[in-house]
């Protein structure tokens, strides 16, 4: 496997790996930073990459702790919405009523604006908790796992089918044996697309009120106060919890399904 | 056959039809009226050209769609009871292993199925992947084998039950033909081991004509069989492939093949 991934690299040669990207976000920072200072940009309008590190640096103890709020409700939103749609994925997938049931309110589900929900979940739940933003990330995890993991239970190879039926499999086995199975990239594609969601719904359902020490509450305190260094330092924070969230589910989806994004067998 | 206690026909088909969307617009009548019988130890090709209803005709025995009319023995038990009881082993021409299990427990599928033990599994499924000579990838992954070795985990994965019948559709056909006809080899060596009864489906006349005792051509609109050829090349060798008798053998299938247009007149089935 070492040596495939290694030739791999060999072949798309000098370009790949992580240090492109990284010197083209260098360049851009650099470029950022001398067009401020040379055209003298207001930070209201545009703050200095230096004027937000400052910020961020300064500010990151509360940063942490607003992180930390967020990335809460964000998690407990995406095992709640995981959970969630799995149940719904293997209930479509098993009868077929459900999937004519459920697949229609799904996408119904994912035309409706679920954030403009929450100031309606605010009054319907304790506006002073944390439930309603739990909700409204639930809501918004729920539809690509949902999509994801139904399409991995039923998308299984006809001649896959032919072979459990030839060994008189029940449907239950097949759904453990086979159907389970496939369905696990699937799931993952799914979690990778719902997990940085999580964390952006868990923020933005912040600016509708409520207990203010979440990433987005801080970044409307912030920007109200005309404190834009600020604003967007907790910005970025905001976007490193988004990508630690992707990060993990991508670590976790390598560590447990090693024949993922390999050429399959017929 | 020297076996007394079966008394029945390894395959017994009879009067077999299947018509798919019976009465309706789109009306296919796929098989009309087969007939067959198989000895048990037999190896018998299906071969015909696309659309003659070989694999469906396969897929009636395995009991994987039914039958609209007639009926299907397998030692003497219908084709669902037979399912159930795991009288035959299936290839298809996709390997269709599972990624996510080793080569080894991938063969362990059907005892796994069959609620055998951790151990024997284990135990069977190595001896399965010393008889197709795959020792030692037993814990690679599928994807990390050739089409060919893929293949092979499949025909070990067919016999883990061990099944009196084996079916097989075109399990060769996506192979190059080096690879192709060592794997023809392989799977006589198997025969002769194991002492299955084969069917085989193909589209290669020398494949049907090198591995059958009998090479069953079949025909399309609606399919049927036409003509019934016994081969007899005896120990198969090196040399085999280019005796005469094959050589006649490939010729006898062909031109049964061709005789379609002559089918006009009632078809010639030998007495089977």
């Amino acid at each position: 496997m070492s040596t495939q991934t290694a030739a791999q690299s060999r072949r798309t040669g000098r370009f790949s790996g992580i240090w492109p990207p990284i010197l083209i976000a260098v360049l851009f920072l650099a470029a950022w930073q001398i067009f401020v200072v040379a055209r003298d940009i207001q930070p209201y309008l545009l703050p200095a990459p230096s004027l937000i590190v400052t910020n961020f640096f300064t500010d990151l103890s509360l940063m942490w702790a607003a992180a930390f709020y967020t990335g809460t409700t964000a998690f407990l939103g995406l095992v709640l919405g995981t959970v969630l749609g799995l149940v719904m994925a293997l209930l479509a997938s098993r009868f077929i009523v459900v999937n004519h049931l459920v697949t229609p309110l799904a996408a119904g589900l994912a035309a409706v604006p679920i954030i403009a929900l929450t100031p309606i979940l605010n009054n319907m739940f304790n506006i002073t908790s944390r439930t309603p933003r739990v909700l409204v990330t639930m809501i918004i995890v729920l539809f690509p796992m949902f999509v994801n993991v139904t399409r991995g239970l039923l998308q299984v190879k006809p001649v896959q089918l032919e072979l459990m039926r030839s060994m008189n499999a029940h449907p239950r086995t097949t759904l453990k044996v086979l159907r389970i199975p496939n369905a696990i990239p699937f799931f993952f594609t799914g979690l990778k697309v719902a997990a940085p969601l999580a964390v952006i719904a868990a923020l933005v359902a912040e600016y509708f009120g409520g207990p203010q020490e979440g990433l987005g509450s801080r970044i409307a305190s912030a920007a109200a106060n005309t404190a834009y260094g600020r604003a967007w330092a907790y910005v970025v924070a905001s976007i490193i919890t988004g990508l630690i969230f992707y990060l993990v589910v991508v670590a976790v989806e390598k560590w447990t399904t090693p024949w993922t994004g390999r050429t399959r067998s017929t | 056959m020297s076996s007394v206690q079966t008394s029945h026909q390894a395959v017994d088909v009879q009067g077999l039809w299947k018509i798919f969307n019976e009465g309706s617009n789109n009306e296919v009548t796929a098989l009309s009226d087969i007939n067959l019988s198989v000895k048990p130890g037999e190896f018998i090709s299906l071969i015909g050209p696309s659309g003659c209803g070989k694999s469906t005709l396969l897929r009636v025995i395995g009991d994987l769609t039914g039958a609209t009319r007639g009926e299907v023995f397998i030692a003497g038990e219908t084709a669902p009871v037979a399912r159930e009881k795991q009288l035959y082993g299936i290839a298809f021409q996709q390997a269709a292993l599972f990624d996510w299990r080793t080569v080894r427990r991938n063969v362990e599928l059907p005892l796994e199925l069959q609620g055998l033990g951790k151990k024997e599994r284990r135990e069977r499924a190595l001896e399965l992947l010393e008889l197709v000579q795959l020792s030692d990838f037993a814990e690679h992954r599928p994807w990390e084998l050739s089409g060919g070795m893929q293949q092979r985990v499949a025909i070990a994965r067919s016999l883990a039950v061990d099944p009196p019948l084996l079916l097989m559709d075109e399990p060769f056909g996506a192979l190059d033909e080096m690879t192709r006809e060592r794997m023809q080899n392989e799977l006589l060596r198997i025969c002769q081991e194991t002492r299955k009864t084969i069917i085989f489906v193909t589209h290669s006349i020398p494949e049907a004509v090198y591995l059958s005792d009998r090479v069953i051509v079949m025909s399309p609109r609606p399919g049927r069989i036409t003509h019934t050829v016994p081969i007899e090349l005896g120990e198969r060798n090196e040399d085999t492939r280019e005796t005469d008798t094959f050589y006649a053998g490939v010729t006898a299938v062909r031109e049964a093949l061709r005789g379609r247009s002559a089918s006009a007149s009632p078809p010639r089935i030998e007495e089977l």
